[in-house]
Formats: C-alpha cells, structure tokens, sequence
C-alpha cells in the first residue's frame, strides 16, 4: 500500500560531523531489495521513518552501482532526525522510495565531470559521484571542489582521502575563513572563489552543484563566469515533504512538485521557477 | 451626521495628518447583510468605511498581526466594547501599548448604533458593564440547560459537538487572545497535543485551548461564529470565565492595568484546587 | 418516456439497496451541522439544504485517517498496514458541485502512485446526484464552467419533477445502470415535467482569470498583498473544500504503540511548508493565499487538465472574514488590462 514503508536494518551507524550521521541500512525482506534494485537510480530520495516519531526525507546517499544497502547522510535537526541519530545497529528503521528523478547520467557519458558541493550537502552528490566513479572509463576529467563552515564539518572524510590518492580524480578542498586547523593543508576561501581559482574549463563539461540556497545563488554566477551555461548545471532541491508521492501538497515550487518531478533540476529550469517560492 | 459618516471623515483626517498609518473598519460584504474587515491606508479608501449594525466583528484580532505594530506607529480601528475590553486584556498582557491604539469605539443596541467617546484606551471605563454582562438569552438559557444536566449527558453533549471539529484552527485565528506565535498544538518536540482530529484529539484541543482562555476571553463570540461546524464555543468561555469570576473576584478586560489572573496571586485566593 | 422514483418509494428504495449490500448516505442534519451520514429510512434525510455545510469529501478522504498500526517492543517493531473499509456505499442526493470534486480529485490520487486509501472508497461507491431546484449568493458553479445540472462525477442523476412528487431518474455511467438494475420495480415511465433548474450568473470571467494568473510577472503582483490582508490563515477554506487534497502525516501514540495517520493539513497554515531550519518559502498569508488560487486555477489545471475548483461557494459561505476564492478571481477578472 502506498504509504507502507520498508523495515530497514541499521548495519552501521557512522559519525561524519558533529550533528550529522550516516546510516547503512540493509533491507529485511528480499522482495523490498528486488524492488530497490530495479527502481533505483543516482539522484533519488527516500523517506526514512521511525515509527512513533515520523518520517523524514533524505537522499539515498548511496550510488546506484552500489545496491546492496541504502546509505543516508543527515543532520540531526528536528523530532525525526534527533531519533534516527540515536539508533544502533541491528534496530530496525523504515524506508519509503525510492522517490524522484534522477541525475542522468548516461547522458554524462564521454564528457568532464565537475562536483561541486558544500557542507552536509554532499550526500547527493556522492551518490552520482560514486555511480561515476565507479564507471569511471565512460567519463573524462572528474573534478570535485567540496567546501564546509570548518575542518570539522567535512563530512566522508576517507573517502576524501581516497579521491584525494587517485589520479583520474581532481579534489579541490576548501573550509570558510576561520574554519581550518593549524595542519589543514587545502584552501581556505568560500565555495564560489575557490571555484572560480581553480578554473575548470567548460568545455563539454557538466556540473552537478548541490548545497545550501545562498552557497548555490554565488556558485551559480562564478560558473556562469566560467562559460557554463545553465542547461549544463544540474542541482537539487528541498522543500519540505510528507508523502513524497504528490499527493499531500506542500512541496511545491510553482507548479513543479520537488517530489515527482525532482529533486534534481539543471540550473535553467531553476530559473525558470518562481524564485519567491523557493 | 450619521455615525457612519462622522467616522469615516474621523478617519480619513488621522490618516491625512499622518497621526495613524492605517485604519481597520468594515466595508460592504459579499452579500448584503455581510461586513468585512476593510484596512484603510489612505483618506480615499477611508471613504468606503461601513458602519451599522451589522459590523459584529472583533476586530482587535488584526492588532496582534506579526509585525504590524512593531515600527512604533499608530493604528485605529473600530470596536466595540467587547473590542474594547480584549484591547485591555492585550495591554494588561504587554502585546499592545496603549498609545499605540486610536479607538473609534461604537455600540450596537439591536439595530441602533452609537458612538462611544474617546480615542485612547484609558478613555474607556468598562468595569461594571462587563461584569454585569450577560451573554443573549439564547446563550444563556443554552448554559443553564447544560448546567442542569448530570455529567454523562453533559458529556456526551461536548462529544457529539467536539466529534465534529476538524481542527481548522479558525477558532484561535480569530481570536484577539490566541496571539501565540507557535501555538502549544503546533509544537512537535514534544507533541504535546496530537495534531490528528478524532473525537480523543479534539477534545485535547478544545479542552487546551478552554484552559489558555480562562480569565482572559473577551467575551466577543469570534470563534463562535467563526467554527464552521457549529461548535457553541461560546458556552465552554462563558463557563470559564464565570469561574474565574466566582473564584478570583476577577473580570477580565475591566481596565488595562490589570494583572493577568493567572500571573498574580491575592492573599485571600482561594486554594481549594491545593491537595 | 423516461423513467422517474417518487419520493414515497425512497424507503423502499433504501431497503433494497440495504438489501444488495450498500450502506446508503445522504445529506442529514446532526447536532446543529448539515453533512453526508448514514441513513436508514427517507425521513433522516435533509432535503432541503442547498448544499449540506460538510463535503461528500469526508467519506473519501476523512479528516483523520489511519495508516499503519505500529507496536514498539524491545527486541523489534511491528506494524500493520490498514485498510479503509471496502463496503459498498450509495450516496444519495449529492449536488453537483460535490460530485465533481470527487471527479476533480481522482487523477490526483491516482498520479503515477495510486492513493489506495481513496480509490477503495471510490470504487466501492455510486454517486447519486440531485439536480439543484435552487441556487444561494455563493454558488458559482456556472463561473467554473460547471453547472447545476452538470453530471460531471455522477453514476446516477436525478431531475426533481415540477410537482414534487419525485425525481426523473437517469444512469450516467455503468456503476449508475448497475445500481438502478437493483431496484427495477420502484422505477416507473413517466413524462412528468422536471422543475426548472436555477439561473446562477456567472460572477467572472474564467478564461480572463486564467490568462491573468498564467502571466509569469503576476506571481510577484502587490495584488496578492492587497486581497489577503485581512485572511486569518484558518483551515476552513480548506478543509470545506470538496476538492482541496492536502494532508499531512502523523504518528500518534505512547511509547509502545501507536497509529500513523494521514490528516487534513491546508496550505492557509504557516507551518505547512516550514523547514526545520525555521526557513519557510510561503512565510506571509499572501503567498499561502496566492498559493491557493494558483493552485486551484493555474497549477492544477497544468497537471491534470482541469481547475481545481466546482463552485461550491463553500470558501466564501463559511469564511470568518468573508473572504473566499469568488472575491479574489472577481478581481483579477476586473483587473484593467
Ligand atoms: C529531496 C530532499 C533530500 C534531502 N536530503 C537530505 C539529506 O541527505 N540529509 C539531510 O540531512 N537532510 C536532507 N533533507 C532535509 C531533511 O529532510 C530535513 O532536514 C528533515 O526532514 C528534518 O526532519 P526532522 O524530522 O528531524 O525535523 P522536524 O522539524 O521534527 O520535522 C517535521 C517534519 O517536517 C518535515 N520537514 C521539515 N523540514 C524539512 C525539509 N527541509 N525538507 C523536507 N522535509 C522537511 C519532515 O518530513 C518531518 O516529517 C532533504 C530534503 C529533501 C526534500
Ligand atoms: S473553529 Fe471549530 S472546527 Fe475549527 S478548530 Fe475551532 S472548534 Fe474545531
Ligand atoms: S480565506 Fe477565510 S477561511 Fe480561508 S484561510 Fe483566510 S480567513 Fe480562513
Ligand atoms: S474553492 Fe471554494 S468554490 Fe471552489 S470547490 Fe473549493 S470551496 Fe467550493
Ligand atoms: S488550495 Fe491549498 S490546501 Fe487546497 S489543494 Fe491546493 S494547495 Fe492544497
Ligand atoms: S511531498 Fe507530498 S506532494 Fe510532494
């Protein structure tokens, strides 16, 4: 029934940040798996629930060459979250998805690939970097500048590691002016300027920029700056969802509903919606 | 001059001299014998002004607006006494400052109207009036019927009324007192009233909301009106505020240098409520 | 010829569709509300409304329904997925409006997941609608291009006779012929003149409305600052409506058990798209009212072809501040282009 979620697995509970987790589930019965594993694609998200406290929406943070488990990046924020982050491995929690569209990534294929995210907004872009990765011969150059407030907030630090020893990788790593540690040795400077330092070029390029609104307003006109157009940048968006399904109403922006016809949007048709609803 | 005429140029002169930036009356409604809130920011769109005996709105519930009041500027607006006396209870709880508020007070007696004197709160002396202040007979004759009942029958009188609540909230959204910025039945951390409307759930609401008014309703029958399923919400207030009358010797609204009951204490209060 | 059921057969009429397993409904009035409720004989119905207060909503889409019963335990949780009740159902007397809200609203629920909460209602029952015989200040079915005796959501619809004595009857869709096959004996061909059905005045022009609201530069207009000054933001527009869908979902219960719930939650609401991070796209009543209308009369339409809107006059009949959607389309449709 549409509204039933899955009962999930807690595998392993992963500190990333302060306030923010991440969670391995597996699926507890196999045909939930079977259904996963045909639905899912890089870009979708879920609602990950506890029962007698709620729902909440997060990203599969997890790539879709990876279909074994879900994996869920989250701040501790609100009543779900705040319960979601106090769980322990083996108990069960619930997921509802896979919901949304989705990057599209073979339309990827053969070009440079250009990652940009900031703070806890990574998740997403993990799991289409990872799909990629993970393919990595069907793409050229990939490039990643990731930025947070602190050193501390970096959220996947081994795995930033691991993108940082490979070759077919680029990893451009910044923390805002105050934010790094005496040993940091990457950049210091907001998203945007580093960005704009470290010059990727356009040409048959595309970029995928997730992040917070105000981080995603500035890295917009430092790619445009760049020569990227805007059909050639896909994002994400939130708005606070119930169902997840279209159906209940709220998350809206204009007539586009975030939970069918996204999360993930190229920047041109973000511009094309009324920006006040945002 | 008529009253309506006398107040219309009244407030179109306080918004040519600058003194208030806006004026809340009525205007014509949807149909003839409805009158709508009508904000007036110019002398012109003050012309449109209705007053008869129609315009029963409280409409005080506007001074409360997140916002409106807080650039220092005054407003006026139309009320009656029962306007009057929610006004009082709004200063006495520190959301309005009293020079804030242009009073155009008025009366309704059945279809006559008349014009009250005085602008400013303090111009008002409301003390005797209220507290001798009986709801329409129909009202009242409604209270002591329920008051008669044993309490299955009043019981089962509240469950067939409160069944019907769809927790719409036009109740609170009316009221001049449920000013609230979040709401206790909005607060999800912890969830102290559940949010869903079955009978169980509409009974924490109303109950909830009977218990935040008690010595502080007005009196003035918005959310009576206003609950689109009927609920007689005026009965649960009146009860309320009769025993808060009856146990405390307290009237809310008298003036507006009043402590609020449940934020003061007198040495003679009785404590039959301590175990 | 046609075929009419007089009112003196409608308690047989009754019986025998107890009779074939359908609970019937019709317009009642209980403790001081008029709304659709079981009936068991002619005399509990309440003919003389022009439109009961409550929606035929409620039985499709109910202010609070359960979803899934959750059990908390130490070692794990259970949870149990629950199904609205599939019996067979007669809604008898439905006006028009109501009716077409229903038809309104299914290619919503049915949007690429299908909401089987309100499908099994809907397929479990037949819509019997009663054609007006009068209209009051609000109704504007005619201004959404609808009308008093549109069979839009309708199985079975009915034409009062002039003499009041019946109703011409007429099945508009199979569920409809199936429902009149099971009571064949109380129907009788007659040509008795049908009384006429009320003039209602269009009170805008839609296509103007629509033209207006489709206009990218509007959404940002001081018009929508203007019009809802005086909203409160209640719910009772909402829920009211026959065709306003919004729900929120809830779990409600103690420590070791409880019930998730999907319940009425309207776009009037701050908190409705409020983020956890205290961000909130519609943080004024303007954008929750343009919300409203460009819902019902822009974004809708884009989806699924049609407004969302019957007529009813319901938003306007019950508003505390006698607002309601009819002021502010007549305005836009006023606007001097
Ligand atoms: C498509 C999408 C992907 C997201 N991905 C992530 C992610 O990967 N990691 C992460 O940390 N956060 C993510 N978010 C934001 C996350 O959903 C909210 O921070 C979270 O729901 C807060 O929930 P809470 O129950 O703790 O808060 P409460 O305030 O207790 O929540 C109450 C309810 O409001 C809803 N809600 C409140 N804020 C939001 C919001 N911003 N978005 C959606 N629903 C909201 C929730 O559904 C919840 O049921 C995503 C949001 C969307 C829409
Ligand atoms: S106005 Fe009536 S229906 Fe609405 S919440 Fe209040 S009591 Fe309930
Ligand atoms: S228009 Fe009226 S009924 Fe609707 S939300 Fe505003 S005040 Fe409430
Ligand atoms: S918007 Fe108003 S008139 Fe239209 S269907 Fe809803 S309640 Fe009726
Ligand atoms: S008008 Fe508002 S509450 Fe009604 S269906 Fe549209 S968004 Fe939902
Ligand atoms: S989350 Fe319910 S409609 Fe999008």
């Amino acid at each position: 029934m549409i509204y039933s979620p899955f009962p999930m697995r807690v595998v392993s509970k992963r500190a990333e940040a302060p306030g923010v987790n991440t969670l391995k589930l597996e699926f507890v019965k196999e045909e939930d798996h079977e259904f996963f594993k045909q639905n899912y694609k890089t870009g979708m998200f879920g609602l990950y629930g506890i029962f007698g406290e709620g729902e909440s929406t997060f990203c599969v943070a997890s790539p879709e060459t990876r279909k074994d488990y879900i994996e869920c990046t989250f701040r501790q924020s609100g009543r779900v979250t705040s319960t979601l982050a106090n769980v322990d491995a083996g108990d069960i929690v619930t997921f509802r998805g896979p919901y949304g569209n989705r990057f599209p990534i073979e339309q990827f294929e053969g070009k440079n690939l250009l990652f940009i995210a900031g703070g806890i907004a990574l998740p997403p872009t993990r799991s289409v970097i990872w799909s990629c990765l993970d393919q990595r011969e069907k793409y050229k150059d990939v490039t990643i500048v990731y930025g947070a407030r602190t050193v501390a907030d970096l959220v996947y630090k081994d795995e930033l590691d691991e993108w940082k020893k490979r070759d077919d990788v680029r990893l451009v790593l910044t923390v805002d002016p105050g934010g790094e540690t005496p040993d940091w040795q990457d950049h210091v400077g907001f998203v945007p300027t580093v960005l704009e330092q470290a010059a990727p070029s356009p040409e048959n390029t595309i970029a995928v920029l997730c992040g917070p609104p105000i981080m995603i307003k500035f890295t917009l006109v430092a790619l445009q700056k760049l020569g990227f157009t805007a059909e050639n940048v896909y994002t994400t968006l939130e708005n606070r969802m119930k169902c997840g399904v279209g159906k209940c109403g709220r998350c809206n922006v204009g007539s586009v509903y975030i939970c069918k016809e996204g999360p993930v949007f190229t920047a041109a048709e973000v511009q094309a919606m009324p920006q006040a609803d945002l | 001059m008529g009253i309506q005429e006398q107040y219309r140029s009244e407030a179109a002169a306080l918004l040519s001299s600058g003194e208030v930036k806006l004026v809340i009356g009525f205007g014509e409604g949807s149909t003839a014998d409805r009158r709508r809130p009508l904000f007036a920011r110019t002398p012109e769109e003050a012309q449109k002004f209705v007053l008869d005996a129609a315009c029963i709105a409280n409409l005080s519930t506007y001074l409360v607006t997140e916002g409106l009041l807080s650039d220092g500027k005054k407003v006026a607006v139309f009320l009656k006494p029962d306007g009057i006396r929610s006004v009082n209870i709004l200063i006495s709880e520190a959301q309005l400052k009293p020079d804030q508020v242009v009073i155009l007070g008025y009366a309704i007696d059945k279809a006559e109207i008349t014009a009250l004197e005085g602008r400013n709160i303090s111009d008002f002396s409301l003390g005797e009036e209220i507290r001798s202040h009986t709801p329409p007979p129909h009202i009242l004759q409604e209270a002591e019927r329920i008051e008669e009942m044993n309490p299955a029958e009043r019981f089962e009188f509240w469950k067939a009324h409160f069944s019907k609540c769809i927790k719409c909230y036009a109740c609170r959204q009316v009221c001049p007192m449920c000013y609230c910025r979040r709401c206790i039945v909005d607060v999800n951390q912890p969830q102290w009233v559940s949010t869903s409307s079955h009978t169980l759930g509409n009974f924490e609401w109303n109950i909830v909301r009977a218990f935040h008014l008690a010595g502080r309703c007005a009196a003035c029958g918005a959310c009576d009106r206003a609950c689109p399923v009927n609920i007689p919400l005026r009965l649960v207030n009146y009860r309320m505020g009769k025993e808060v009358i009856d146990a405390f010797d307290y009237c809310a609204g008298e003036n507006s240098s009043q402590k609020p009951v449940l934020a003061s204490f007198k040495q003679d209060d009785p404590e039959t409520f301590i175990l | 010829m046609t075929r009419i059921l007089l009112r003196n057969k409608l308690d047989d009429c009754i019986a025998a569709w107890q009779k074939a397993g359908f609970s019937v409904f019709a317009p009642v009035r209980q403790h001081e509300m008029s709304s659709f409720g079981e009936v068991q004989k002619a005399s509990d119905m309440a003919f003389d409304l022009v439109l009961p207060e409550r929606t035929i909503k409620d039985h499709f889409f109910p202010q609070t329904e359960p979803l899934i019963k959750y059990k908390i335990g130490k070692q794990q949780i259970d949870s149990e997925t629950m199904t609205p009740p599939d019996r067979k159902r007669v809604f008898f007397g439905v006006r028009p409006c109501d009716a077409s809200g229903l038809a309104i609203d299914d290619p919503l629920f049915g949007w690429d997941y299908k909401d089987d909460y309100w499908f099994r209602r809907r397929d479990n029952s037949v819509i019997v609608t009663i054609v007006c015989t009068e209209a009051d200040d609000f109704c504007m079915c005619t201004s959404v291009k609808l009308s008093p005796e549109s069979d839009k959501g309708a199985d079975v619809m009915l034409r009062p006779l002039a003499n009041g004595a019946g109703w011409q009857v007429e099945a508009v869709s199979e569920r409809g012929t199936a429902l009149l096959e099971t009571i064949p004996s109380l129907l009788q061909e007659n040509s008795e003149p049908t009384a006429p059905v009320p003039q209602v005045a269009e009170k805008f022009d839609l296509e103007k409305v629509m033209e207006w609201l489709a206009s990218k530069e509007n959404f940002e207009s001081q018009f929508w600052k203007d019009i809802s000054l005086r909203c409160v933001g209640c719910g009772s527009c909402t829920f009211l409506c026959p065709t306003c869908h919004c729900f929120d979902i809830q779990d409600e219960g103690d420590t070791y058990a409880g019930i998730r719930r999907k319940n009425w939650d309207s776009c009037s609401f701050s908190l409705f798209t409020m983020h956890t991070s205290g961000h909130n796209p519609r943080n004024t009543q303007s954008t929750r009212w343009r919300q409203r209308i460009m819902h019902k009369f822009n974004y809708y339409r884009g989806k699924f072809g049609v407004n969302s809107c019957s007529g009813c006059g319901r938003c306007t009949r019950q508003c505390p501040v006698d607002m309601g959607i009819t002021e502010t389309l007549q305005a836009i449709s006023n606007l001097p282009r």
